[in-house]
């Protein structure tokens, strides 16, 4: 989760085995469109078998029929450092090379290091092909600080993908996680950026978080998450939709698929979440 | 397939759909699911937890044949034992779910411990949800946590004799109910669920630790989309057979034909 959703559990700590199969593989392939996870994670270095359990993400896309996974590395530490996202963002680079056109990267910044934050921005995407910027629970969304990446985002086209839960509680590890209320605040600043608002089903209150989304006409809403409620897909089609809407799984693969096969939605519906929006989205990229 | 883990009524924090026995028949047709064990969503929040016993009973009365009853009990209520002896009587449950956290007692307290003991007497499977909702959701009105698997644990151990089956739940590899030589009877078996088969891919261990007759096909609906449990099949790497066991043969013989 966007980290893996709110509270953060350890989501990153992959292993098991998987072999390649063609199970599963054809229900997505189906559907005659090209299927973008549009919020995952390969796994940080400190994690002594990040580079098996890299593969493994991929092994298992390749069985569900994921043909492409928007990824970010988080460092584990909050609130994050400088180091810790220049250094993440390094081994995101390198993954690029390892998983040609399978994997797309995120650049992740911390937005309160503003000077470096915008380099980072501007390195990433400008001259490593990155494709998106990755905002975690540094800060609220709907905090002056993100202006300057919005504004940045804004001007090279690329979307931000921002982590986002909503519960009666806070959770204590995330004094300044974001809800969907606080990303609306930000789109009606920027409406003309591209906002995703993470993990509809690893957020807490879902059906919350859809209809504050309803007021906030510019931002998308990622489908990601181990929550497995029936008819979330269908309210978020309903009050939203379809358009602005994205598969994604945030490391809960099984969940996430079958999340998108059991929802009773017309198949045009599934084409646009599967891929056709997220390839909108990654066309906007004038860097 | 025989889904280990289905219910009906309305669940008091959401609306849920296909929570009548004709709706859920005609998801189960859709998913190619045979039969179910189904229990009351009304149950978990009713004061009287039987009042959505009877209720169950009688709209599931025509669909015997493909819908298989739960009772839902609260040792900490009044008149449990009758209300046992009627659901087994008189309404042919074939097991019992029980709500601890949700009904405030805890599963080694005596009076629970008395009804897992006359349950198993009565020829009844206790199911323990471990979960009804992903807590980080409820509703401001309710602040109810996972069922602890330790707790589980000791309510095995006190009930040899029981067979349990816990549904909606993960994180048993990591706990004592998962772990290889516990010391505890081989009395309890576990819905697929929660559980990964990807990433992590806790059934995998889990057919490796507690073997391939105490895993069982579960979806939760229709709390959940039955997809994902679909899918978890389709995905594990196992055999025919053992894939068999997992999709009805583990649960006709816990539950019966």
């Amino acid at each position: 989760m966007s980290g893996p959703a709110f509270p953060r559990r350890d989501l990153l700590r992959a292993a098991g085995g998987l072999a390649a199969s063609a199970a599963g593989a054809q229900s997505l392939r189906s559907y005659g469109v090209k299927v973008i996870d549009a919020h995952a994670h390969l796994h940080h270095r400190a994690r002594p078998t990040w580079r098996e359990d890299d593969e493994k993400l991929i092994e298992a896309a390749d069985r569900l029929g994921i043909d492409q996974l928007c990824c970010s590395i988080l460092p584990p530490e909050r609130p994050t450092t400088l180091e810790g996202f220049r250094e993440s963002n390094r081994w995101m680079a390198e993954a690029l090379a390892r998983f040609p056109g399978r994997v797309l990267g995120y650049v992740f910044v911390n937005p309160g290091y503003t000077r470096e934050a915008l380099e980072e921005v501007r390195r990433y995407v400008g001259d490593h092909g990155f494709i998106g910027i990755k905002i975690y629970n540094d800060y609220r969304a709907d905090e002056p600080v993100l202006w300057p990446v919005v504004e940045l985002a804004i001007e090279l086209g690329v979307a931000i993908l921002h982590h986002a839960g909503h519960a009666r509680w806070l959770p204590q590890p995330q004094p300044r996680i974001s809800d969907a209320g606080h990303l609306a605040v930000l789109a009606r600043r920027y409406p003309e950026a591209t906002i995703i608002c993470a993990h509809i089903a690893g957020g807490g209150d879902w059906e919350w978080t859809i209809k504050a989304l309803r007021a906030a006409p510019s931002v998308y809403l990622d489908l990601s998450g181990s929550v497995i409620d029936e008819g979330v897909v269908e309210m978020a089609v309903e009050e939203l939709g379809a358009d602005r809407l994205l598969f994604a799984c945030d490391m809960s693969l099984t969940a996430s698929v079958g999340r998108i096969r059991g929802a009773a939605i017309a198949d045009a519906d599934k084409r646009k979440i599967l891929g056709e929006n997220m390839q909108r989205i990654l066309a906007r990229r004038r860097a | 397939m025989f889904d280990v883990n289905a219910y009906l009524g309305p669940f008091a924090f959401r609306p849920l759909r296909h929570n009548t026995a004709e709706g859920l028949l005609r998801l189960m047709d859709r998913k190619g699911i045979e039969r179910a064990a189904v229990s009351s969503a009304a149950s978990i929040t009713y004061r009287n937890a039987h009042a959505g016993n009877e209720e169950l009973a009688r709209q599931i009365r025509p669909h015997r044949d493909r819908l298989v009853l739960f009772g839902v009990l609260n040792p900490a209520y009044a008149g449990w034992r009758e209300d046992l002896r009627r659901l087994a009587e008189r309404h042919g449950a074939r097991g019992l779910r029980l709500y601890p956290r949700w009904h405030h007692y805890r599963l080694t307290d005596a009076a629970c411990l008395e009804l897992a003991h006359e349950a198993t007497a009565l020829g009844l499977v206790i199911s323990i949800p471990i979960r009804v909702e992903d807590r980080r959701q409820q509703s401001w009105l309710v602040d109810v946590a996972d069922v602890d698997h330790n707790e589980i644990a000791e309510l095995v151990r006190a009930v040899p004799k029981g067979r349990f089956l816990l549904v909606n739940g993960s994180g048993y590899a990591g706990s004592v109910l998962g772990r290889r030589d516990n010391g505890l009877p081989a009395n309890y078996s576990v819905d697929i669920c929660l559980l990964t088969v990807e990433l992590g891919n806790e059934l995998g261990r889990l057919l490796d630790v507690l073997g391939e007759d105490r895993l069982l096909f579960g979806t939760g609906m229709p709390f959940h989309y039955p997809d994902a449990a679909l899918m978890k099949l389709e995905l594990l790497e196992a055999s025919e057979a053992v894939k068999e066991k997992i999709r009805r043969g583990n649960a006709a013989r816990l539950l019966g034909p």
